[in-house]
């Protein structure tokens, strides 16, 4: 079943002069981990705020839990870690966790029990009586995973969850999220930071200029057709150049062929050609490609009309 | 429970800002004023001699009189406290509004499972309940030391803190629509002030009608007069009521709610459909 679906979303701003959002469709399932990635400005957050009733679509529509947005009551089993959020600095960690446990109908009972453990599990469990506003920025966006955790989500949508917190931190946040993934928890990363999602999520989609412009599993994204590295014992260049001869798609990189064939049949018939000139074959094995550069290519493959557009009118905002 | 939690979460703010705190003690050296400036003496049950900050009145004057005087000082003393008072209050909830609906406030709390009237609502019933305890402790504390000192309890004077309270409910309502509407602490309080500001003008539009020029500028101040709260005559009425006249026209104070109510809707209907 899917948790999150969003069907042909589109978001104007300023008398539609800015499309943040431009026919947007993407489904998660439940108790998968999704990233969504995309360069400042692609629209990211515009469809993580639609999605939380933030903001209004200006067509399309979307769906959690299979309910509309647009009823209230679909937040209940949501947590949410805002970009930038600010919580009031007059308050105390644990009264933050209490005024925002209330504010999402979290029983009074509950609070009490869950906002100790809460603070603990994000390593906090010393500053709950402080005043946040002596909080550094990591600390502050530990205090703001608690938050998203205190109703027991279902669903985590964190957008930027490591921003401003040291790499100890990132990792300790990023175990925690690999435990709710386990937990079957279903969790919405919102980032640009690639290496990350690609250690916790098990599905991305990429955007620009407010599309979709590709979506897949990490497996899916970073295996690149029917390319291959073939590792041999040395080769000299003429044999090297005989095999170019038959074969348009190979070079030699690193140390190793790598090939890119039509089909399986053609990489066989390449294997058949390496043993007939007796080169010794080591190693064939599908070449990956790392997020970084699928994340390039489908950004340079997408159209980038707006994309500036967009840009101007974040800073503006 | 959220509804609530709302409500206490502003006035949680207002104690943190110091505004509640702001509010409170200068209400409270108003108090101490009255404690020790106000010297009045009841003599020999018909004659009174009576002195304020310390200056004595001229002559004695006999009872009724002293007492239609002390009706005018206490209506006077009344409208006084709704100027001061309602001016105070504008300056203590100013920025209610706008702060909640900052980026990165506003975010979290539209993320809640609570409807966003829910929110807006709240947050102006809490700003409206932080009002009320402090023109409450201010119309009673001035009332009981006055009392007190005078030996006469004068009831209908602690019906002006009920028309503060109302007042400002209406008043704020316009706050709220404006905070709402352009996020801007300032422009809601320069909205508030307007409205105080113009309304004896607009009671008396009938005079400026002369320097106008043209008819349409007539019908401009009569539809402006119709849509914005009338707190001059709310003042009038808060004078007769202390005085314990009668009051003849009801409108003024039916018509500054119904424009209070409008402008809490139009609000509740910007913030329904406004994007964050």
């Amino acid at each position: 079943m899917n948790i999150v679906e969003v069907r042909n979303a589109v978001k104007h701003f300023n008398r539609g002069r800015i499309r943040a959002l431009n026919d947007v469709s993407l489904t998660v399932p439940r108790g998968s981990a999704f990233g969504l990635l995309g360069p400042n400005g692609a629209g990211k957050t515009t469809l993580v705020k639609m999605l939380l009733g933030i903001l209004f679509p200006t067509s399309g529509s979307a769906k959690l839990f299979g309910q509309p947005i647009s009823q209230p009551t679909v937040r209940e089993k949501i947590g949410y870690l805002p970009e930038n959020h600010r919580y009031p600095d007059f308050l105390k960690g644990n009264d933050v966790l209490d005024y925002y446990g209330r504010f999402s109908a979290v029983p009074k009972e509950v609070r009490e029990k869950r906002a100790p453990e809460l603070l603990k599990l994000v390593g906090m469990e010393k500053w709950g009586t402080t005043k946040i506003k002596k909080y550094s920025k990591g600390m502050m966006q530990r205090l703001g995973l608690a938050v998203a955790l205190m109703n027991d989500p279902e669903l985590l949508f964190l957008d930027e969850p490591t921003d401003g917190v040291d790499p100890i931190g990132r990792k300790e946040i990023r175990d925690l999220l690999q435990k709710f993934k386990a937990e079957g928890k279903t969790i919405f990363i919102n980032s640009h930071l690639l290496s990350e999602v690609e250690l916790v999520c098990d599905t991305v989609a990429i955007m620009n200029a407010g599309k979709i412009v590709v979506q897949g599993s990490i497996d899916q994204l970073t295996t690149s057709g029917h390319t291959y590295r073939v590792q041999t014992a040395e080769i000299k260049n003429e044999a090297l150049a005989d095999l170019q001869n038959w074969f348009s798609g190979v070079e030699s990189v690193n140390g190793h062929l790598q090939v890119t064939v039509r089909d399986y049949a053609e990489l066989n018939r390449f294997i058949d050609h390496l043993r007939q000139q007796q080169i010794e074959l080591r190693a064939v094995l599908p070449h990956r490609r790392t997020l970084e550069e699928s994340f390039f290519a489908a950004i340079q493959g997408a159209p980038s009309g707006d994309f500036n557009e967009l840009k101007s009118f974040a800073n503006k905002s | 429970m959220k509804f609530w939690a709302i409500i206490s979460y502003t006035l949680r703010e207002s104690l943190a800002k110091k505004t509640f705190m702001g509010f409170f003690v200068i209400i409270t050296i108003v108090h101490l004023l009255f404690i020790f400036a106000l010297n009045v003496d009841i003599v020999s049950g018909g004659q009174a001699a009576l002195s304020l900050f310390g200056k004595e009145a001229p002559r004695a004057i006999d009872m009724e009189k002293l007492m239609f005087g002390f009706k005018q000082v206490m209506s006077a003393l009344a409208v006084l406290m709704l100027t001061g008072g309602i001016f105070l209050a504008i300056f203590a909830t100013g920025s209610l509004m706008p702060n909640m609906l900052e980026k990165g406030s506003v975010d979290l709390l539209l993320s809640r499972p609570m409807a966003r009237w829910q929110l807006l609502l709240g947050r102006y019933l809490g700003a409206v309940g932080l009002v009320a305890i402090n023109v409450a402790y201010m119309t009673a504390g001035v009332w009981l030391i006055i009392s007190l000192k005078i030996g006469l309890w004068h009831w209908p004077f602690l019906a002006s803190g009920l028309i503060i309270i109302v007042v400002f409910a209406i008043l704020f309502a316009i706050m709220t629509f404006v905070g709402v509407t352009v996020r801007n602490s300032g422009v809601a309080m320069m909205a508030a002030w307007f409205v105080m500001f113009f309304s004896p003008l607009l009671f008396q539009r009938d005079k400026i009608y002369a320097l106008l020029s043209k008819k349409i500028w007539q019908w401009l101040l009569d539809g402006i007069y119709y849509i914005t709260p009338r707190t001059f005559e709310l003042g009038n009425l808060t004078r007769s009521l202390v005085a314990g006249e009668p009051i003849i026209d009801w409108m003024p104070l039916v018509q500054s709610l119904l424009v209070g109510a409008g402008f809490l809707s139009a609000a509740i209907v910007v913030f329904e459909k406004k994007d964050f």
